[in-house]
């Protein structure tokens, strides 16, 4: 079950029965001064007309003020963010910020203001892990500046997913009932004034949230301190469970005491593929730690968890880790290097967040990247309303195509022109080829543009009408017009 | 949204205006009947199980075949019917009827009546031509409103192709009328000028149009007739290709064509289909069989413009089409022999079958088709996109049929296999799976394991021979099974 996205949410005092920590006013300057409100204008593009940009808005959260005169946040906060602004909670003082550095897979970012004032009166918070059980705190702010803070409890701690759909990380999950206020799209988890997590989600029906935990915090600050920011790793496999005794006996796992997943299908290019992990193979230990049938290991700290807590929250990029498998019957270690897998590195992006969409306008022509970004266009329920073929080719990637830097590029619309009499209908078609070369990335249409056939430009689709001609030199010459007619600044933006 | 009616109705009465040769309205009364009809609806979830019956009402007319007289009506009225009786206005008795030739694609049928006397006192209806637009017709049935026959007024409203949705998949010629057609007109005569100019079959619901009928025109029924004359129907042929209008200026000049608005071009031709190696992706079609095709697929026939599909339509079995057409600039003629119908059964309703299966293990697998979808409502992408691509992307050259594992009765065997539900089965032992038939050799070779591989999933589903047989007879007892698999329809 998918969480919504807490939007502004926020806050209520609850009383009473928990923490001992609680009570507002006897810390509560010290709280304030710890954190800001963080007040983000974000413009999105627009993928469906990839030349303009939709109408800002502004959300407001409370970010925490971390070491290093430094606010944190959730990326999806500052996701195409125009403009970023500090607010202290009482008394409106404000600072305009950047965003230093964001990581959306993990859902962090860091704000940096150049005012050093500002940032002078605030107190850095430091980070504690939590554990199944501890009552927390979840803090937000009144429109006085007053600070509210309901408790929670934490109840599960599990890899989940990430609001980026192809990253799981480390969750702590909470019980606890919030009240709406506005200003909370983030706000903070905290245990003994120190913050715990980072509220990313919450379902008022089952009164619960999911919180980017401490030691995500932790490996996304570890990995900023660095020269570079690398990111959290992947071992780049999929696997199932395996309880299915039939499967075992099959697989030549003997005796019921093992544990053991089978890997159903690793990438080539992954670091589990690098190192020649295949389908097939039985996972029964990562870095020496049994694997349940379910895929679990029973960490120190979280009891029983997915296994890929050990190859990601808990790993660095460039880390090596020993999986240790059973092929064929026989035992063997194979060591892999993990690696972050980029976003350039899908066929179809997962997302596209702070770059403008490319786009080729061809005499009418809309000419595009196939993104999940695009897919989202049609709004929630995507999967089942976006075209049905582009839906498939996102989720079976990794099946249907090998070469995972290439890109798909698609006719997404027509603008009608006198170029384009007869294409009017035509729509979301992959496109093949232009002029014979094959488009495996969005550079190749200027390539190919360059050499029309017989003063023809011949564009090739995967789906009927499979070919249509536009004529070279009329396309060139209504270049103007085309741009006049639609207000379109440039037909074209290649990177 | 389009609905066929369902049920009932018929018949015909000629009205109106002056009645030249034609039989007199009188008499022709007497050759509309009324079908009642009880039909048993397979139930794809449970294929082994009979199926639930209901009844409904059509109408019919009596009509010469080459076999003597017969009732005319639609394949919808009489579809997946097990008991079917009709009876004549002013006549109590109730004769038993049986179906002698149907056409799903067509939505026609033809009755046989067991009593010789049913006949006595009727009238065969003569068959008219294709109506003028804005002409009147009358339609005669026995629509909802009561039980005795009814008679409505119209227009010719339009001639143009339509989706015939008793089948679901085919669409031909069709006229629209003004004329209310409801519940219960089905199977009904449409009468101009004491002739049979049409049988009507379908309309829209009150809530999305008005006054919008349709009857199935002479040139289909006439084809329907003349095929069943050799003794048994075959589905209409295709041509088994995509076109695409060449309305482009640019377009045009790129394939070598002056501006005169003639020419489609070829998009795709379907594997395994006619033209499959005698038409190419590209060529431009320019004449069929004489006619001059216009860029928007228009043809003149008869002094009617329609779709040139209208002249692929009237043909059979093994007749052929000539094309003039341009391939590479270069003018040539081509012939394509029609002798497959278009693979794309798959999306096609279909009646008078049993549904097909296998069951192993508590495992069921049965083939992909229009009826399993709307039974299960499966919402697994790649079951969707099977479905929906199945003719565009040909995977029907790798799966002539799609087999499903639809579902699974649970038992200790099959316990941890629910993740396997909605799977496309693409292997067993080793051996690819094509149809049904492969699924049920495949699992009788008996082998230590029963390796199923599903698409896109990389973990195969392994049954044990030695845990399999004690838990098949087990499953047919436990759900009441009748037999494990059912291969023909």
């Amino acid at each position: 079950m998918r969480f919504t996205f807490l939007l502004p949410l926020l806050c209520c005092f609850v009383m009473a029965q928990s923490a001992p920590a609680d009570p507002a006013s006897k810390a509560g300057a010290e709280k304030k001064m710890s954190i800001v409100r963080v007040n983000v204008t974000d413009q999105a593009w627009d993928f469906i007309r990839p030349w303009i940009k939709r109408t800002q808005f502004t959300r407001r959260a409370v970010g925490v003020v971390l070491a290093g005169n430094r606010v944190l946040v959730s990326a999806e906060l500052v996701a195409n963010s125009s403009y970023v602004e500090l607010e202290k909670a009482g008394g409106g003082e404000k600072a305009a910020a950047s965003v230093e550095l964001v990581d959306y897979e993990a859902n962090l970012a860091l704000i940096k203001t150049t005012d050093d004032k500002f940032m002078s009166a605030l107190k850095p918070m430091e980070l504690t892990d939590s554990s199944v059980g501890d009552h927390v705190a979840i803090w937000q702010l009144e429109n006085t500046g007053a600070l509210l803070s309901t408790s929670a409890i934490v109840t599960t701690i599990e890899v989940q997913r990430y609001p980026i759909d192809d990253t799981a990380l480390l969750v702590y999950r909470l019980a606890t009932s919030l009240q709406y206020r506005e200003n909370s799209f983030v706000v903070p988890a905290v245990r003994d004034d120190k913050l715990t997590g980072l509220l990313m989600r919450y379902d008022p029906r089952t009164q619960s949230a999911d919180t980017i935990p401490a030691p995500v915090i932790n490996h996304f600050l570890k990995d900023a301190a660095g020269k570079s920011y690398a990111g959290f790793p992947k071992a780049g496999m999929d696997y199932t469970g395996m309880r299915d005794p039939q499967l075992r006996h099959y697989a030549g796992l003997n005796g019921d005491s093992a544990g053991g997943v089978y890997i159903t299908s690793v990438h080539k290019e992954s670091p589990a593929g690098k190192a020649g992990v295949c389908a097939g193979d039985v996972l029964v230990a990562v870095n020496g730690q049994q694997v349940d049938r379910d895929g679990n290991y029973v960490d120190s700290q979280y009891g029983k968890i997915s296994l890929s807590h050990l190859t990601s929250t808990k790993a660095y990029v460039g880390d090596k880790a020993k999986l240790s498998i059973i092929r064929d019957g026989k035992s063997l270690d194979v060591e892999i290097t993990l690696a972050h897998r980029a976003v350039a590195d899908y066929v179809i992006e997962p997302y596209i967040i702070d770059r403008a969409p490319r786009y080729y306008v061809l005499g009418g022509l809309v000419l595009q990247e196939l993104s999940r970004q695009y897919l989202k266009e049609w709004g929630a329920e995507w999967m089942k309303k976006a075209p049905e073929r582009f839906v498939y080719y996102d989720r079976f990637q990794s099946d249907l195509f090998q070469d995972r830097r290439k890109k798909i590029i698609i006719l997404s619309m027509v603008l009608p022109s006198e170029n384009t009499i007869g294409y009017e209908d035509l729509g979301n078609l992959v496109v093949t080829k232009i002029n014979d070369v094959p488009l495996n990335s969005f550079a190749d249409i200027e390539q190919a543009l360059q050499k029309p056939v017989d003063g023809f430009h011949k564009i090739e689709f995967e789906e009927n009408p499979r070919v249509i001609y536009l004529d070279a030199k009329k396309t060139e010459e209504s270049i103007p017009a085309l741009k006049q007619n639609y207000g379109l600044r440039s037909l074209m933006r290649l990177e | 949204m389009k609905r066929s009616f369902s049920g009932i109705l018929i018949i015909c009465l000629v009205l109106a205006q002056s009645l030249a040769a034609a039989t007199p309205a009188t008499e022709m009364k007497k050759s509309v009947v009324r079908i009642t009809m009880t039909e048993q609806e397979p139930n794809y979830k449970v294929p082994w199980a009979p199926g639930s019956t209901a009844s409904g009402v059509g109408a019919g007319f009596v009509i010469e075949t080459h076999n003597g007289q017969r009732v005319m009506t639609n394949a919808h009225v009489v579809s997946n019917s097990r008991f079917l009786s009709v009876s004549k206005e002013n006549d109590p008795k109730q004769y038993i009827a049986h179906v002698e030739f149907v056409g799903h694609d067509c939505d026609l049928a033809v009755l046989k009546i067991d009593e010789a006397g049913f006949f006595k006192g009727t009238v065969p209806l003569q068959f008219g031509g294709l109506p003028e637009i804005e002409s009147a017709v009358s339609v005669y049935g026995y629509p909802i409103g009561g039980e005795r026959m009814s008679v409505t007024n119209g227009v010719i409203s339009r001639i143009d192709f339509q989706l015939y949705t008793h089948s679901g998949v085919d669409a031909h010629l069709t006229i629209q009328t003004s004329a209310a057609i409801n519940p219960g007109n089905s199977g009904g005569p449409v009468l101009q000028e004491g002739k049979v100019v049409g049988v009507a079959f379908q309309g829209y619901s009150g809530d999305v149009a008005q006054n919008v009928g349709y009857m199935i025109p002479v040139p289909v029924v006439q084809r329907f007739l003349k095929d069943i004359s050799h003794g048994s129907y075959g589905r209409y042929m295709d041509l088994s290709i995509s076109t695409f209008k060449l309305q482009n200026p640019a377009m045009r000049r790129a394939l070598g064509l002056v501006d005169d608005d003639h020419g489609v071009m070829v998009s795709s031709v379907a594997k395994e289909g006619s033209s499959d190696g005698v038409l190419k992706q590209g060529d431009v079609l320019l004449e069929i069989d004489g006619h001059s095709i216009a860029s928007d697929s228009f043809v003149d026939l008869d002094g009617e413009h329609v779709q040139m599909e209208e002249i692929v339509e009237r043909k059979f079995k093994g007749d052929e089409v000539r094309f003039k057409l341009l391939r590479n600039k270069q003018q040539m003629e081509v012939t394509v022999k029609l002798d497959k119908a278009f693979p794309y059964l798959i999306q096609a309703n279909t009646y008078d079958v049993s549904p097909r299966y296998v069951l192993f293990g508590g495992l069921l697998f049965q083939p992909l088709g229009h009826d399993f979808y709307e039974a299960f409502q499966p919402e697994d992408l790649r079951v969707r996109f099977f479905y929906d691509f199945y003719v565009s992307d040909q995977l029907y050259v790798d799966h002539p049929e799609v087999i499903i594992l639809s579902t699974m009765l649970p038992d200790p065997i099959n316990t941890y296999l629910g993740e396997f539900r909605n799977g496309i089965v693409d292997e067993i032992n080793g051996v690819k799976i094509r149809t049904l038939k492969d699924v049920s050799e495949a699992l009788h070779k008996t082998s230590q394991y029963y390796v199923i591989k599903v698409l896109g999933t990389g973990r195969p589903i392994v049954l044990e021979s030695s845990a399999v047989e004690p838990a098949r007879a087990r499953i047919l007892q436990r759900y009441n099974v009748s037999k494990e698999e059912n291969l023909s329809e």
